[in-house]
């Protein structure tokens, strides 16, 4: 008996042992896993919370006497920047126009090189031009320039961006309308609602299915935190912990804004669009601030299931959707009964594609923030950068972009596949990148042709090759070449032969004529005279980053490059010789508006300017008289460009790359599957190329002669020398000062070539 | 950076006199015009052993000489430059070359304004990049002797200041130097 009570005992003392450690193994660990998930949420909390994002801002509009801005489209500007009609004298931000006067109050604006300060001006403008300008003091204004408009914001370092909304910026309405319409409780709970968990229930229970959810706004954050969708009891325990813990730690307030900044709206191809800020710009192109209580009520609806809800595939479901939020918005009577019933019977008011969202641009920015500053330093909060994006270049890119490619595409009927294409614009003189346009879909974010196709260039390498002939200094413009058939055994054993566009041969050609028609035999002789490596080393010259493999048909373009680095090359053709970096970001400020120290190498002066002007004359005639000449029809009268066409094999890529005294720009236009297009440089990147140029109202291209070059005419078939007025063909090029050239004998009278020249000439043209 | 630095204590903000001891070597060479030694004039480069030349050349026809230009900055531009100088006196380099690159945007090719970011890239110590600046300048006043004398004053600093006194003093024979 005292040995079954001892050993009864014994068990129940065993029994206490075990079930008191347990309890502490499952208190220790249970405080573990708290402490744990404490630590994670508020890591990530705190992340998200407290980086400011950097603004980014689009290049400012210079106004000057003479600047070519209209009356009605600096009205434009002002109301695109936000500036309302009014007495200025009221204060900043506000206009008066009295016909062609306008009388501006100027914001107070931080620009790179120093802080304006409130200013009154008075503009005048007539159709075309900025006419005159004054301090309201009376005093002269030689140079004005309006607010940069913001494009975006980013985090320089992880590189998203998003629409950061500061809590003073959130909209009334919108406070009260997420909480009325997600959680009714979030003023009162901690974290999790167990009321509305059990009101959840209770109305799943008597539904027969789920019909309502019981998660707070808080743990909706959580989720979004750490996105999964997982229903497991497992992850809603987690959840549940750590929403109290984000409630244990933060302010009602700051866990509001923090949601209002993470919630998951919508999808833009392959990116999500998160938070308030960018979802107002992404469906209404507007800031959060000028919503109307309809717009609002569209992106309250919009939580609950953003794809099911989705205005652009579903508009009937978003606009029941929207007035089931207003109604309830009028019934809590955040609304008065009247802005309900307007609301009501508003449209859904979508923006149209376009505008002032440009992922293609803000892609390129982040890449150069990446390139020419310190990641140190790009981590502070509340920076500022300052891009070269020109709002009307880029909507002047993407309008003739779309524009053309739906032409081109009713054009090619049995196409199910559509074609797409890239346009880069800059101002060559400064490498600043005004317009990026990656694709047809230009609000998309996904695949950046502009900078990451990277496809054969075809004759787009050809002035390489040609600059390379002027600089050697054995060949002018008016140089002849022999365009005959050649073919040439590879490497591999196989024999190259390549043909004509035209499949036709020319013979005896000049340099000028060979280029603007774009002779493939012609250019593949001289380049094989020149020698690979020089052209090759030519094109590093110019900017092509990495060197190209040296096969003969490097010659003919099968040279990969993307639009970008294109554009890198002809930059320097387009300004002399110097090879100017490209640039989207000129500057990036502190928040204390100073600027953070950038690696800027900005010019190499890196081909002889004789020759590049040599050249680039003869890419004058590209438009006048050779494969471009269809993008007259489209410029304005009398503008003067200089460009090359470029056509891959099998029309798989057709490119377009010229200039202007005011612009560069780049175009591609294929398929992303790599198919055949059926179209040459000519007819599928030329008129995307000249709509672009046309609304830019550029200057025409001069460039200044060097003074160890001149001016002459020769025949363009015969390369003789000419007069402006002798024969139908007579063309300008530039040749150095006081070359000899063979003069045609009925138009200057002048000793012809001898036979012993003309022989030379021809055992030259069959040796090479 | 401590090249840049160093030279930056040395030379004085304003006064653009960059001084023969600013030794900065190092500095790659860009492309340089091939010059005759020896500080002749240009001699354009040779061309082709010309294509059917005729052994005798007959006198070329008169061609008409380009009448000579002239640079002139704009109001606008001129109000520019006025302020660059004056945040560079406040010893504001960023300043100065952000308030320039705003007038070049006005006025891309005025060889004016290349003239006077050469003269900030020289006080920022960046004498490579205010080479280049000169040339650009150089290129873009052909024509405008008085304009190339100030842009080459500008080149001659600058490649003295990377030791490249030889070349300087080519450039000092040039005729427009005259």
């Amino acid at each position: 008996m005292p040995n079954v009570a001892r050993s009864r005992i014994r068990r129940w003392r065993i029994f206490f042992i075990v079930s008191g450690l347990l309890v502490i193994v499952l208190a220790v660990g249970g405080a573990l896993w708290v402490a744990h998930l404490d630590r994670v949420v508020t890591r990530e909390f705190q992340g998200r919370l407290w980086s400011i994002p950097a603004r980014v801002y689009a290049a400012p509009l210079e106004l000057y006497v003479g600047a070519p801005v209209s009356a009605n489209e600096l009205e434009q500007e002002l109301r695109g920047l936000h500036y309302r009609h009014g007495d200025p004298s009221a204060g900043a931000g506000i206009y008066q126009r009295v016909g062609n006067a306008f009388d501006i109050q100027a914001r107070r604006v931080r620009f790179i090189d120093e802080l304006r300060l409130p200013e009154r001006v008075s503009i005048h403008a007539d159709a075309s031009a900025i006419t005159g300008m004054r301090l309201s003091s009376g005093a002269d204004l030689p140079v004005f320039r309006l607010d940069p408009p913001v494009i975006g914001s980013l985090f320089p370092i992880h590189g998203e961006d998003r629409l950061v909304v500061a809590p003073a910026d959130v909209p009334p309405l919108l406070r009260s309308g997420i909480k009325l319409i997600e959680d009714r409780r979030f003023d009162e709970h901690h974290g999790v609602d167990f009321y509305g968990v059990l009101r959840a229930i209770w109305a799943n229970l008597r539904a027969g299915r789920v019909v309502q959810g019981g998660s707070t706004l808080t743990q909706q954050l959580v989720k979004n935190y750490f996105l999964s969708d997982e229903q497991t009891f497992g992850r809603k325990a987690t959840e549940a912990v750590m929403a109290m813990r984000i409630e244990a730690h933060y302010s009602k307030e700051d866990i509001l804004v923090a949601y209002l900044n993470e919630v998951y709206l919508g999808q833009d191809g392959a990116r999500a669009i998160h938070g308030f800020g960018l979802g107002s710009e992404y469906y209404f192109a507007k800031p959060l601030g000028e919503l109307e209580p309809a717009e609002l009520a569209l992106l309250i609806g919009l939580v609950k299931g953003p794809s099911l809800y989705d205005p652009r595939k579903h508009p009937d479901r978003a606009l029941a959707r929207r007035n089931l939020v207003l109604k309830e918005l009028a019934e809590a009577h955040l609304i008065d009964a009247q802005t309900a019933k307007r609301a009501l019977a508003s449209l859904l008011g979508l923006r149209p594609p376009g505008g002032s969202y440009v992922p293609a641009y803000i892609d390129l920015v982040r890449r150069h923030l990446k390139r020419d500053y310190a990641e140190a330093d790009l981590a502070a909060a509340g920076l500022s950068v300052y891009t070269s994006l020109d709002l009307h270049a880029q909507a002047a890119a993407e309008r003739a972009l779309t524009q053309n490619l739906q032409r081109l595409d009713a054009r090619a009927h049995v196409r199910t596949e559509h074609l797409e294409g890239a346009v880069i614009v800059v101002e060559p003189n400064s490498g600043d990148v005004v317009a990026v346009v990656g694709g047809r879909d230009v609000d998309a974010s996904g695949f950046n042709r502009a900078l990451d196709a990277r496809r054969p260039i075809g004759s787009l390498v050809k002035p390489a090759v040609y600059l390379t002939a002027l600089e050697s200094g054995r060949y002018t413009a008016a140089s002849l070449i022999e365009d005959a058939p050649i073919e040439l055994k590879l490497p591999d054993g196989s024999i190259w032969a390549p043909q004509n566009f035209e499949r036709q041969v020319y013979g005896q050609v000049p340099l000028a004529r060979a280029l603007a028609e774009s002779m493939n035999l012609a250019t593949v002789r001289l380049g094989l005279d020149l020698g690979l490596p020089k052209v090759a080393a030519t094109l590093e010259q110019l900017g092509l980053e990495s060197p190209p493999t040296l096969n003969p048909s490097l010659l003919l373009g099968t040279v990969e490059m993307s639009p970008l680095e294109v554009v890198q090359v002809y930059t320097t053709l387009a300004d002399g010789g110097f090879r100017t970096r490209l640039r989207a970001v000129r500057a990036v400020l502190d928040e204390q508006g100073r600027p953070l120290k950038s690696f800027k190498v900005q010019v190499e002066a890196v081909a002889p300017p004789a020759a590049v002007y040599e050249l680039d004359r003869m890419l004058m005639l590209v438009p006048t008289h050779g494969t471009a000449r269809d993008a007259a029809a489209r410029l304005p009268r009398g503008l003067v460009i200089a460009g090359k066409t470029g056509t891959s094999s099998d029309t798989r890529d057709s490119w377009f790359a010229g200039f202007t005294g005011s612009y560069l720009s780049v175009v591609w236009v294929g398929y992303d599957d790599n198919r055949e297009t059926g179209l040459t440089g000519a007819a599928g990147a030329l008129p995307v190329w000249a709509d672009t140029m046309a609304s830019l109202k550029p200057l025409s291209f001069d460039p200044v002669a060097p003074e160890t070059v001149e001016e002459r005419w020769i025949g363009f078939n015969d390369g003789l020398e000419t007069t402006a007025t002798c024969g139908a063909d007579a063309v300008k090029i530039a040749v150095p000062r006081n070359t000899q050239l063979p003069a045609n004998p009925s138009c200057i009278s002048a000793p012809k070539p001898s036979v012993g020249d003309k022989v030379k000439e021809w055992i030259k043209s069959i040796v090479h | 950076m401590d090249q840049e630095y160093r030279a930056l204590r040395r030379v004085t903000a304003v006064g653009l006199a960059v001084s023969l001891s600013l030794l900065l070597g190092g500095c790659p060479s860009p492309w340089v015009r091939p010059e005759p030694q020896g500080g002749g004039p240009v001699i354009p480069p040779q061309p082709a052993p010309a294509p059917a030349a005729p052994a005798t050349p007959p006198p070329p026809p008169p061609r008409p000489q380009a009448p000579p230009r002239e640079n002139h900055l704009s109001p606008a531009t001129r109000s520019l430059v006025t302020q660059a100088h004056t945040l560079l006196a406040h010893g504001d380099i960023d300043g100065a070359s952000s308030t320039l690159d705003r007038a070049l945007r006005i006025e891309p090719s005025n060889p004016l304004l290349w003239i006077e970011l050469g003269r900030v890239r020289l006080v920022d110590a960046n004498a490579h990049q205010a080479e280049v600046c000169a040339r650009k300048a150089l290129a873009l006043a052909s024509g405008d002797p008085a304009t190339q004398a100030q842009a080459g004053r500008v080149l001659i600093d600058a490649l003295r200041a990377q030791g490249r006194n030889q070349e300087a003093q080519q450039v000092e024979s040039q005729p427009y130097m005259h």
